[in-house]
């Protein structure tokens, strides 16, 4: 590996900007760190050069460890965004500059700089300045100096930012040619999309400082685990819809779309589907439609954008509602569908504004998220309503780009064993009240994955605490921990607890414990943690973890409702004073216990 | 061709600004200027060399020239580390010490002449703990060097101020990248970049150690030889109603000031062009 990335985190005034990124970048390979402004990836760039020091994890180059090796001595190329080339040297003493540094033989450096200005394609240009070049020159000037020394990798930091549209098509291809000329290793860091698409060999998606995912391209935009990679790259409609063992549902029209994923879990649940613009099919009526139908709609944009046309379709029925927007726009009741439709396409049937259209989807994409979208339920509308406004939970439900349901069950104040009329989805929201212990079990039983406890005060967390009851919950909770630190900067750690006097023999089987759960987080969900080992009583461990800081969070995971009522009891009763998830599959389903959808 | 010399401009009245410019620099410099050429114009020749070399007058020059050459360049060096704290580094008090700069500007020259003899009087704060070293501060050359670098010190920090925030991180990040150490960053990085500013500063704080009057007076202790600078001797021989000697010194001064000026500047403009010129 060229560069081997291993838990690295930066933090700055106590949170992280790089969350625990780890990475491994192949020998010439082009690597692309995708990510929106403040995601961290520049920061991440200024690590690998050394130009950053990293608070906790290590960095490898070809082998060597240069974690405390200065930037001076670690042999990296960097390009910068505004060139920063010197501007008081000739375009040839920048480019000698580093070999001058290196007291190379004047011959040698002449050498070497010619070779370097043919590879970027400006022979001849030693003796101007910087300023007498245009931004395309001066930036091809950058690269031939941070070439010049042979480096072992080299970094660009949007370099391309600062130059027009036809220049930056001509750099791209430079640069590209370059790389391959050279076999360099190569980590390019941008906000665009396109740019990722047209360079790198592989794309990291980075976002709110941890790498989400990486991949090569028509993977990640194929199949993406996480909304944000969704829609970050290349416009994705994110549909709600439910999974059942037949297929994919969609609202209240049954939809066998066939799903690509397989199927798995006991029972249907919901779950946030990718479909793409250009995988949507219109068509005059339902019968026309050469793939599955979802829903009606009408044409309510219409953009020609030369070789595609864009548009926006409200949908009026089946889906509609089902299209996760936020909560602003979730008012209106009905969808917007995204749908681009090529020229063929467009010959084949004509649409115009206002047109009701049939819509048939040909491929769609489940996320492998556990968490869809919020419910805030309360036992009357105002307390519902009231939760639903929290701070912390409007902004889980803004980054993940969902909605958040309001629900009443009177049953909740009442704790009468009635059951809810119809189950509930995605996670459930309470608040943190005396007997919130119970209301858990209540919302679990009715259907319920997840529920979400908030006190009024709580803010977003910096830590999360991870901890599950017994193996079978491991692997949900980890899903559902991995999915919710995607939308929060936060660290996580897992809470391994043994029990108090245990023999000096358990003591390694408990480590083990602790460094299984971490690798699994790591390959399972690209979830990074830390992981602490504790002795004692479970639900006193926690509390006492809980009680040290203000801004923690806790995700709980149970296979039954016993453990609830039982071993974290004291955990519940009376609720902490921060955030608190509980996760909740159920091994066997004892029946009468748990509603499945009709 | 009566408007080759006019430039587009969107503010009108270009005759009525050149004008004003022409107007306001006559009545305030030349004008003077040229009396003071006049009344040195009074006397023969003979007597206007013997006035310029008068081997109290040639000490004085000495002093004069060679003392704000010295505070100009001791401004230089400190001027730069301050501008450079102040630009660089983030730390409780810095607007006050930004602040604290500009006070030689707007402090009469009087007071701070006498603060700081007052300080470096052999019995002063500072000046007793010198005294037992050798070092006389106050009445010796030495106070005079003092005294035109905290006049001066205002006009260095104030040039390379900008400039230095001019030098972008990224230009070290990329040098260092590159494999520059820090001295090898300050010397052909930064230094070159703010090497104009500093000769800017430099030029300016050395023409006003030049005409300083004020503050050198009360620190010099003007004993003729050895600390008495020429601006002294020229109000001496006004003491005496010797009008046209003092127009003779005066004159000298001027002459000399603008030479070195000149050639200061014809220095920075001729490194201009070796960088330019480096381009062909």
């Amino acid at each position: 590996m060229s560069i081997t990335l291993d838990q690295v985190t930066k933090r700055y005034q106590g949170s992280p900007v790089v969350n625990d990124v780890s990475l491994d970048v192949a020998e010439g390979e082009f690597f692309v760190l995708l990510g929106p402004s403040g995601s961290g990836k520049s920061t991440l760039l200024r690590a690998i050069a050394g130009l950053t020091g990293v608070d906790h994890g290590r960095i490898t180059l070809h082998g060597h460890d240069v974690t405390h090796v200065s930037a001076r001595q670690r042999g990296v190329g960097l390009v910068f965004q505004n060139y920063a080339l010197f501007k008081h040297m000739t375009v040839g003493d920048n480019i000698e500059f580093a070999l001058r540094v290196r007291r190379t033989k004047a011959a040698d450096r002449r050498a070497r700089r010619k070779e370097l200005l043919r590879l970027v394609a400006l022979e001849g240009m030693d003796d101007r300045l910087p300023t007498q070049l245009s931004g395309g020159q001066q930036q091809r000037v950058a690269v031939a100096r941070a070439l010049a020394h042979k480096p072992q990798v080299l970094l660009l930091d949007e370099p391309f930012g600062a130059l027009d549209a036809k220049i930056r098509e001509e750099l791209r291809r430079t640069i590209r040619q370059v790389q391959r000329e050279l076999n360099i290793t190569t980590v390019l860091v941008t906000h665009d999309q396109e740019e990722a698409f047209a360079m790198a060999d592989r794309i990291g998606v980075m976002n709110l400082g941890r790498l989400l995912e990486a991949g090569r391209p028509a993977e990640l935009y194929a199949t993406p685990a996480t909304r944000f990679v969704a829609t970050f790259l290349g416009a994705a409609n994110l549909l709600l819809a439910r999974q059942t063992a037949q297929g994919i549902r969609f609202g209240a029209t049954p939809v066998n779309v066939r799903a690509v994923e397989k199927f798995d879990g006991a029972r249907e649940h919901e779950v946030v589907a990718v479909l793409r613009p250009e995988e949507v099919e219109l068509a005059p009526t339902r019968d026309n439609l050469r793939t599955n139908y979802i829903a009606h709609g009408a044409v309510e944009e219409l953009v020609f954008t030369g070789a595609m046309e864009r548009m926006r379709v409200r949908l009026n029925n089946g889906a509609a509602g089902a299209q996760i927007a936020t909560a602003s726009e979730a008012a209106s009741g009905t969808a917007l569908l995204e749908v681009t439709r090529t020229q063929h396409e467009q010959r084949g049937f004509p649409v115009t504004l206002g047109q009701s259209v049939a819509i048939g989807v040909r491929r769609i994409h489940v996320l492998p998220t556990p968490l869809s979208s919020y419910t805030s339920c309360g036992s009357d509308a105002s307390a519902a309503e009231q939760l639903a406004q929290h701070a912390f939970l409007s902004e889980l439900a803004s980054r993940m780009k969902t909605r958040i349901a309001t629900r009443v069950e009177p049953a909740l104040a009442t704790m009468t064993s009635d059951i809810a009329t119809t189950p509930i989805s995605g996670v459930a929201v309470v608040g943190a009240s005396a007997n919130a212990a119970a209301q858990i079990r209540w919302l679990l039983r009715n259907g319920a994955g997840e529920v979400l406890v908030l006190p009024a005060d709580s803010t977003p967390p910096q830590r999360v605490l991870i901890h599950w009851a017994d193996d079978e919950s491991r692997r949900p909770t980890l899903a559902v921990a991995a999915s919710l630190l995607r939308h929060v900067p936060a660290e996580a750690v897992y809470i391994g607890i043994m029990p108090e006097g245990v023999s000096d023999m358990q003591r390694p089987a408990g480590v083990r414990t602790l460094l299984d759960a971490r690798s699994e987080a790591q390959a399972v969900h690209g979830l990074e943690m830390r992981t602490e080992l504790r002795f004692g009583v479970a639900a006193d461990e926690l509390r006492r973890q809980l009680q040290d800081a203000s801004d923690q969070m806790l995700i709980l995971g149970v296979s039954s409702l016993d453990q609830l009522s039982g071993d974290f009891s004291s955990l519940l009763v009376p609720p902490p004073g921060c955030s608190l998830m509980v996760v909740y599959r159920p091994t066997d389903t004892p029946a009468g216990e748990l509603r499945t959808a009709p | 061709m009566k408007s080759s010399f006019r430039q587009p401009s969107i503010l009108p009245g270009f005759g009525l600004t050149l004008g004003f410019s022409t107007f306001f620099l006559c009545a305030i410099v030349l004008i003077p200027l040229a009396a003071l050429v006049m009344k040195t114009a009074t006397m023969g020749w003979q007597e206007f060399v013997k006035v310029l070399l008068d081997p109290r007058a040639l000490a004085s020059y000495r002093l004069s020239f060679g003392a704000s050459m010295l505070a100009a360049t001791l401004n230089s060096v400190f001027g730069f580390v301050i501008a450079w704290t102040l630009v660089r580094y983030e730390f409780p008090g810095r607007k006050f010490i930004d602040a604290l700069i500009d006070m030689p500007f707007a402090l009469p020259t009087a007071v701070s002449g006498i603060a700081l003899t007052a300080v470096f009087a052999e019995n002063g704060p500072i000046g007793q703990y010198l005294a037992p070293l050798g070092i006389k501060v106050a009445y010796t050359w030495i106070g005079i060097v003092v005294a035109l670098t905290l006049i001066g010190l205002p006009f260095v920090v104030r040039s390379i101020q900008p400039a230095l925030q001019e030098v972008q991180r990224d230009l070290e990040d990329a040098a260092e990248t590159l494999g520059a150490g820090r001295f090898y960053i300050f010397r052909r990085i930064i230094l070159p970049t703010v090497m104009p500013a500093l000769l800017t500063g430099f030029t300016l704080a050395f023409a006003r150690g030049v005409g300083e009057y004020g503050s050198v007076i009360f620190i010099a202790g003007n004993l003729p030889m050895k600390t008495e600078i020429t601006p002294l001797l020229i109000v001496i021989q006004l003491e005496q109603f010797e009008y046209a000697k003092a127009a003779a010194l005066g004159f000298v001064m001027l002459v000399m000031s603008f030479v070195m000026l000149m050639s200061i500047n014809l220095l920075q403009a001729w490194g201009r062009r070796r960088i330019v010129a480096a381009s062909r």
